[in-house]
């Protein structure tokens, strides 16, 4: 009964013959036509890629690739904070060889599918770029060959297993493969007791990578798996896949589905869980400010807090490597988009921010003391300088690194990551620890996950 | 059973929800012929409209009409400086589509540069669970059910009792026959933008009270989602994107139950593309 039969061009036509007595209409909407054009234009330039800070003639530009939107947007942030933050400090002691550091990034969203045509966008637009960072498991499958036949040296996030046994010659990891969280995870189940758990992770490539691996891992622990959910990661409720998990009465729940999967998934098995949370254990990516305050704003802090615990990498929590650190991100605190949220000090010991940290310091150390630019001759100084020589002086940040390389000294950085030891697929997977939140949403480490513990649970 | 029932009842809020936005969506494009695909995008503004402002300490209930309000002008403001005057050009639909997608891209990336890519909350409660029969509803997720009723029959009455209705009718019906009968059709397009665009600032509020969480993209989905509402309601049919919304809602979640909960989306569409394979026109649409 309510229904438009009239064709859109007919009604347009119609309006076209009454507007026509001046010109003016049509100029106003060739004019508006134009400024939508260009909205647009800028609209879409806006979903590609887009500089952090300026790459001028002279520099080295350092890229954030990684997800600026789309559900895992708060992982591209968190990497520029510390770019910024390394490229700022490096930048203070000298540069390197002369050159100033900058930081640009190209929004991958997460998707294969977009990450591409943004890799492919940075790597033309780029000509002076030394170093690309982040590239997590959303999207390094897709990106990590084209960047090393760009034959740009990379540290990537990926936990993605493929890359344990593939040799790409520019790829590089400070984080270990995705299976070995998910052991890391049901560790953590076993040291808390719990007995029966649910899996509720995101249906993106970054988060399906554990399910396997937490499946075995929790038959070998004698642990039950008593649910098993698929997050869509751009569905808007989970309310009947959290009802299954409520009727299932698990004692925990492994997740890691970002963005607003996960607490909007809390806040609803809060809810038909009659008020109360059940305990969730979560991957390292929950550390982060964004998870935190969203997670928090869903539950409640004192509530999220008292039932949260994530597996993360060992990292410094002080020392001068540890102080280093904090003061190269304190010094761009406020002034990274899309960064401000949240506890600032959460960055201190989110994985990405240190480990990215450290590989920019190795990247920019290797080129000094290779005494280049050139990729081909400081590549072979990373693993030299992270892994270190017999008589090696151990340095825990740029500045220091510098100014023993400068005194004729061979050096073996060590940051807040801790020391590296690179394996023939450049992989140097760290030790594990266990992290909670404070009510004011400070990380704090409550325990260690020994090597024993992860082999006792690997399939 | 009893997660079929639940599902049901998180069925019928999803449809809730769905059934604002669709019935706005529909509204609009009956009367203006615009497939106004940034519709969701304003939504989203109207959630952080309301964020905003519940963030400097006001009840969330208190922020939606000023959401309402902001969401009402942008749409007016939307048509009056992009899509009026593509039509005024005489653009084809589908010109006016892609128009609108790229306004959705604008829109959405304009709150994101605005509020960055984190997800926020609204500082309120979801009052009490209530149980009944299997159902598990709180009793927010009631007033969004009952806000969803009160907006259907309003826009029945609307259309069906007064004199702005009727020419929105006979505007959808056949503009020039309209405006031949004294009808002031800009003036009805102006006013069912108003309306619509309120509906979107109401559907964007409850949306985001409802999910608990929300951000920028948060209404991605959402907008496929109205489309399949307002396509198996048959477009342009105020009550058949009220039963699209409804059997939507109710599919996705009871189908959650049961298969993998990320392929639930999939069932819905089947079951859409299954009527629209009967039924061409959509449910309330004219038989092929």
């Amino acid at each position: 009964m309510f229904r438009s039969t009239e064709p859109a061009a007919g009604a347009a036509g119609h309006l076209r013959c009454a507007g026509a007595g001046g010109a003016r209409p049509g100029r106003a909407a060739r004019t508006l036509a134009a400024v939508a054009a260009a909205a647009l234009a800028c609209g879409l330039a806006a979903c590609g890629s887009s500089p952090a800070s300026g790459g001028g003639n002279g520099s080295i530009v350092f890229a954030d690739v990684a997800p600026f939107s789309g559900p895992d947007a708060a992982l591209g942030p968190t990497y520029l904070v510390s770019c910024q933050g390394t490229t700022n400090a490096i930048n203070k002691a000298g540069g390197v060889l002369g050159h100033k550091v900058s930081c640009t990034s190209a929004d991958t969203k997460g998707d294969p599918a977009d990450a591409n045509p943004a890799v492919g966008s940075l790597l033309a637009r780029t000509p002076n770029l030394s170093l690309v960072i982040g590239c997590t498991s959303d999207e390094a499958a897709a990106v990590v060959p084209v960047i090393n036949s760009h034959k740009t040296v990379m540290f990537c996030m990926t936990g993605q297993s493929e890359f344990d046994h593939t040799h790409y010659d520019y790829f590089y990891r400070l984080v270990p493969p995705d299976l070995a969280e998910s052991y890391a995870m049901t560790v953590i189940a076993q040291n808390l007791g719990y007995k029966k758990i649910a899996l509720a992770f995101g249906n993106d490539i970054g988060s399906q990578t554990f399910v396997q691996p937490a499946v075995s891992a929790i038959g070998k622990a004698g642990m039950t798996l008593v649910a098993n959910e698929t997050l869509d990661l751009n569905a808007t409720t989970f309310r009947t896949e959290a009802e299954k998990i409520v009727q299932a009465h698990p004692d925990a729940i492994m997740t890691e589905a970002l963005g607003s999967a996960d607490p909007t998934l809390f806040a609803e098995i809060k809810q038909l869980n009659n008020g109360r949370m059940i305990p969730i254990i979560g991957t390292s990516a929950a550390i982060s400010p964004a998870f935190y305050q969203a997670a928090a704003k869903a539950v409640g802090a004192s509530a999220f807090a008292a039932n949260f615990h994530a597996d993360n990498l060992v990292t410094a929590t002080s020392g001068p490597a540890y102080n280093a650190f904090t003061q190269a991100l304190l010094a761009v605190k406020g002034k990274v988009a899309n960064a401000q949220t949240g506890n600032f000090t959460t960055y201190f010991t989110a994985p990405g921010a240190v480990h990215l940290y450290d590989g920019m310091n190795l990247a920019a150390l290797a080129m000094i003391a290779a005494g280049s630019t050139d990729t081909a001759k400081w590549k072979p100084f990373i693993a030299t300088i992270g892994d270190g020589v017999p008589g090696a002086v151990v340095v825990n940040s740029f500045a220091q690194g510098v100014r023993e390389l400068k005194a004729g000294k061979k050096i073996r950085y060590e940051g807040p990551g801790g020391p590296t030891s690179f394996d023939a697929f450049h992989d140097s997977p760290g030790i594990f620890q266990i992290d909670t939140y404070t009510a004011a949403g400070a990380v704090q480490v409550s325990g260690n996950i020994t090597s024993a513990q992860l082999r006792a649970v690997s399939g | 059973m009893s997660i079929f029932l639940a599902s049901v009842g998180f069925g019928l809020i999803t449809a809730a929800v769905l059934a604002i936005a669709a019935v706005g969506f529909t509204l609009q494009f009956a009367v203006t012929d615009v497939l106004n695909l940034a519709f969701a995008a304003i939504m989203t503004l109207g959630a952080f409209v309301a964020y905003w402002i519940n963030q400097a300490g006001v009840s969330v209930w208190v922020a939606l009409p000023a959401a309402m309000a902001v969401c009402s002008a942008i749409s007016v403001l939307l048509n009056f400086l992009v899509y009026a005057p593509f039509q005024r050009r005489g653009s084809s639909p589908i010109t006016i589509v892609i128009v609108s997608l790229g306004m959705a891209l604008i829109i959405q990336f304009g709150v994101q540069a605005i509020v960055g890519g984190v997800n926020v909350s609204y500082t309120m409660g979801q009052g009490t669970t209530l149980r009944a029969g299997g159902l598990i509803l709180t009793t927010v997720q009631l007033v969004i059910i009952a806000i969803s009723v009160v907006v259907m029959v309003a826009v029945y009455a609307l259309l069906r009792y007064t004199k702005l209705g009727k020419s929105m009718r006979a505007t959808a019906a056949n503009r020039s026959l309209a405006r031949n009968c004294g009808i002031r059709t800009s003036r009805v397009i102006t006013i069912t933008w108003a309306l619509t665009g309120a509906l979107s600032g109401l559907a964007g509020t409850v949306f985001a009270i409802d999910i608990g969480s929300f951000g920028p993209t948060s209404t991605d989905l959402f907008v496929v989602l109205i489309l399949a509402a307002v396509f198996l309601g048959g477009p342009g049919h105020a009550y058949g994107a009220m039963l699209g919304a409804l059997l939507i809602g109710i599919a996705t979640e009871v189908s959650a139950a049961y298969i993998q909960p990320d392929y639930k989306y999939v069932i819905a569409f089947v079951a859409l593309l299954g009527v629209l394979s009967l039924r061409p026109s959509g449910l309330f649409g004219a038989r092929a």
